[in-house]
């Protein structure tokens, strides 16, 4: 979705909201994102995710997006984190399968990141699994009552 | 396939430290299958959780734990046109949709 979609959008969200009601604003950004062999006993990093455009693009979007509303006076960012989220697989390959059909406008995996996963994959723990730590945002903004002039 | 995804519950549990949700009219953009909606949807009075893609929906149909058919009503809409009132909900969520 284009900026002015977004910020469309989000006035459309304030237009619902009771006066001082709560927008939490929750999505994954893009950070290159570490792909991991994992078990009850070690971590071991692999590699990274590489990042799109169609991904790093829609981050800037979306940023773009509230750093406008918030301009406008719609809304006042209260409080925001990244936290880690975690996609985990049982092999290497179900883990390629998926970036590929689910992900493909979004991430790749480089040749070595691959071949890293599979190599550490195959002598690690029995109950390894392979996975990719996401990084998420959230964001808490309250919606305001801007000034006449700053209506859509 | 054996995709498990956000095993440590981080974010339920970023949520929860992020907004009070208890009696609270609530408006989910972009539930998908419920992922997040099941994890918060039986603390608020009312929740609508809304999503385009209509195979995602009818996963979320047949999902919603029987506790919750009561309280989260789950719908097709779009953002852009959201088919509400105004000022009808005390939270927005927008669930990894924007």
């Amino acid at each position: 979705m284009a900026p002015e979609g977004m910020v469309h959008a989000l006035s459309e969200v304030r237009r619902v909201l009771a006066p001082g009601g709560i927008l939490i604003d929750l999505r994954p950004v893009a950070d290159n994102w570490p792909v991991e062999v994992v078990s009850l006993r070690e971590v071991r990093r692999t590699g990274r995710v590489l990042d799109l455009p169609e991904q790093t693009g829609g981050d800037i979007a979306s940023n773009q997006a509230m750093d406008e509303v918030e301009r406008r006076g719609w809304f006042i960012r209260e409080q925001d984190a990244l936290f880690s989220f975690i996609y985990s697989w049982d092999t290497p390959s179900e883990m390629e399968e998926f970036v590929k059909e689910d992900w493909a406008d979004f991430i790749d995996l480089d040749d070595e990141t691959k071949r890293a996963t599979r190599a550490t994959w195959a002598v690690a723990d029995g109950d390894s699994r392979v996975r990719i730590r996401m990084n998420v945002w959230i964001a808490r903004c309250k919606k305001q009552n801007p000034t006449m002039e700053s209506e859509p | 396939m054996s995709l498990q995804k956000d095993t440590d519950h981080n974010e339920g549990k970023f949520l929860h430290k992020f907004v009070d949700l208890k009696d609270k009219d609530v408006l989910e953009i972009g539930c998908g299958e419920g992922r997040l909606t099941w994890q918060y949807a039986s603390e608020t009075r009312f929740t609508v959780a809304i999503d385009l893609d209509r195979d995602s929906l009818r996963v979320a149909r047949v999902d919603c734990p029987s506790d919750l058919k009561d309280k989260v009503h789950l719908a097709r809409a779009d953002s852009i046109h959201l088919p509400f009132a105004k000022e009808k909900f005390d939270i927005a969520i927008l669930a990894w949709s924007l």
